[in-house]
């Protein structure tokens, strides 16, 4: 019989071009929904531990007075250094957090510089986001970097540990 | 040196705004994902377009479009944010740069304008995985205040791709 023969194959070949997919039970679909939404979380966590936190420069940077717009002199204890840009959310509240750590204590300083068209400033120096934070030591010596905005009690803990290592020097 | 860049950077916008709208885009990504994963894909162009996976990704996708051309506070929901919601709130105590998620919303609009379109063309996962990844963006921008288009934007503009220059003075 050849029609149905060829009707056969026709629809065959409709099935091999065309799209098609079933649709997932409820159970795994939503399943596989919690899954992406597990994702988005876990990568939520990594990413809210990651920023503000303190970090160990990975390569050794000495800054002079002078050597950026603004750090006319270095403290005698640490000096921190803001990176900031304009309309940047978190950088105004890092401001005032720095500004009242340094205001209590005269052997700190606190220099905040513009971003906003130094992207040359922001490529040599490896800053990927607003704000960042230098803790320099008395030399100019980079100690501590912060990408984001940090919390009160790791800077001074990045400051406490400037100032014992260069009492132990002394 | 701060009253050029005053004059020639955009004004800046309420960053609950965006969060809000975020929050909005999340949800509707999720029902857009479980409704891709569960109807089946139609066996034609009108059917495909009928599936509701296809119609809450399309609302997404002009919804990206206006906030992409006339920047965050053009989206609908940022619309909605600033008719209803903010009246509501105290003042905000910063402002953000609108160019960043203005950037954002570009790369919602990509995303989702893919998949409206490979859906239509009969890509059997099209629907599904963008709407994934529009959900993994929005959640971590409105739960996390973690705005990924808007970071993309940042390292671009730090390279140098994206016109920084042309605002110096």
């Amino acid at each position: 019989m050849t029609p149905p023969a060829v009707t056969g194959r026709h629809t065959a070949s409709i099935a091999a071009i065309r799209p098609y997919r079933d649709g997932m039970d409820l159970p795994v679909a939503l399943a596989v929904t919690a899954a992406v939404l597990g994702v988005a979380a876990i990568a939520g966590v990594l990413l809210t531990r990651a920023r503000g936190r303190a970090r160990t420069p990975s390569s050794a940077l000495r800054l002079d007075a002078g050597a950026l717009p603004g750090l006319d002199s270095l403290a005698p204890g640490a000096t921190l250094v803001q990176f900031s840009t304009e309309f940047c959310t978190s950088c105004a509240p890092t401001r005032r957090l720095l500004g009242g750590i340094v205001e209590a204590r005269d052997d700190l300083e606190l220099v905040d510089v513009d971003l906003t068209h130094r992207a040359d400033l922001a490529r040599d120096l490896h800053i990927l986001q607003t704000p960042t934070i230098f803790v320099l030591d008395a030399d100019g010596v980079l100690r501590t970097r912060f990408g984001g905005a940090p919390r009160r009690e790791h800077v001074l803990a990045a400051i406490d540990a400037v100032i014992t290592s260069e009492r132990q020097s002394a | 040196m701060t009253t050029t860049t005053s004059t020639t950077s955009p004004k800046g916008i309420d960053p609950r705004g965006p969060r809000f709208t975020a929050g909005v885009t999340l949800v509707l990504a999720i029902a857009a994902l479980i409704s891709a994963l569960l109807v089946p894909i139609g066996a034609t162009v009108g059917a495909r377009a009928a599936e509701p996976g296809f119609i809450l990704l399309a609302i997404l996708a002009i919804a990206f479009a206006a906030g992409t051309l006339g920047g965050p506070p053009r989206n609908p929901f940022g619309i909605v944010f600033r008719s209803l919601v903010r009246p509501r709130l105290k003042p905000p105590t910063e402002l953000e740069d609108p160019r960043p998620p203005r950037f954002a919303q570009g790369i919602g609009l990509v995303l989702s304008v893919a998949g409206v379109v490979l859906h239509l063309a009969g890509v059997p996962w099209a629907l599904a995985i963008a709407a994934g990844f529009i959900v993994i963006a929005s959640f971590l921008n409105a739960v996390v205040d973690f705005c990924l288009g808007c970071q993309l934007y940042l390292l671009l503009a730090r390279a140098g791709i994206l016109g920084r220059e042309s605002s110096a003075a």
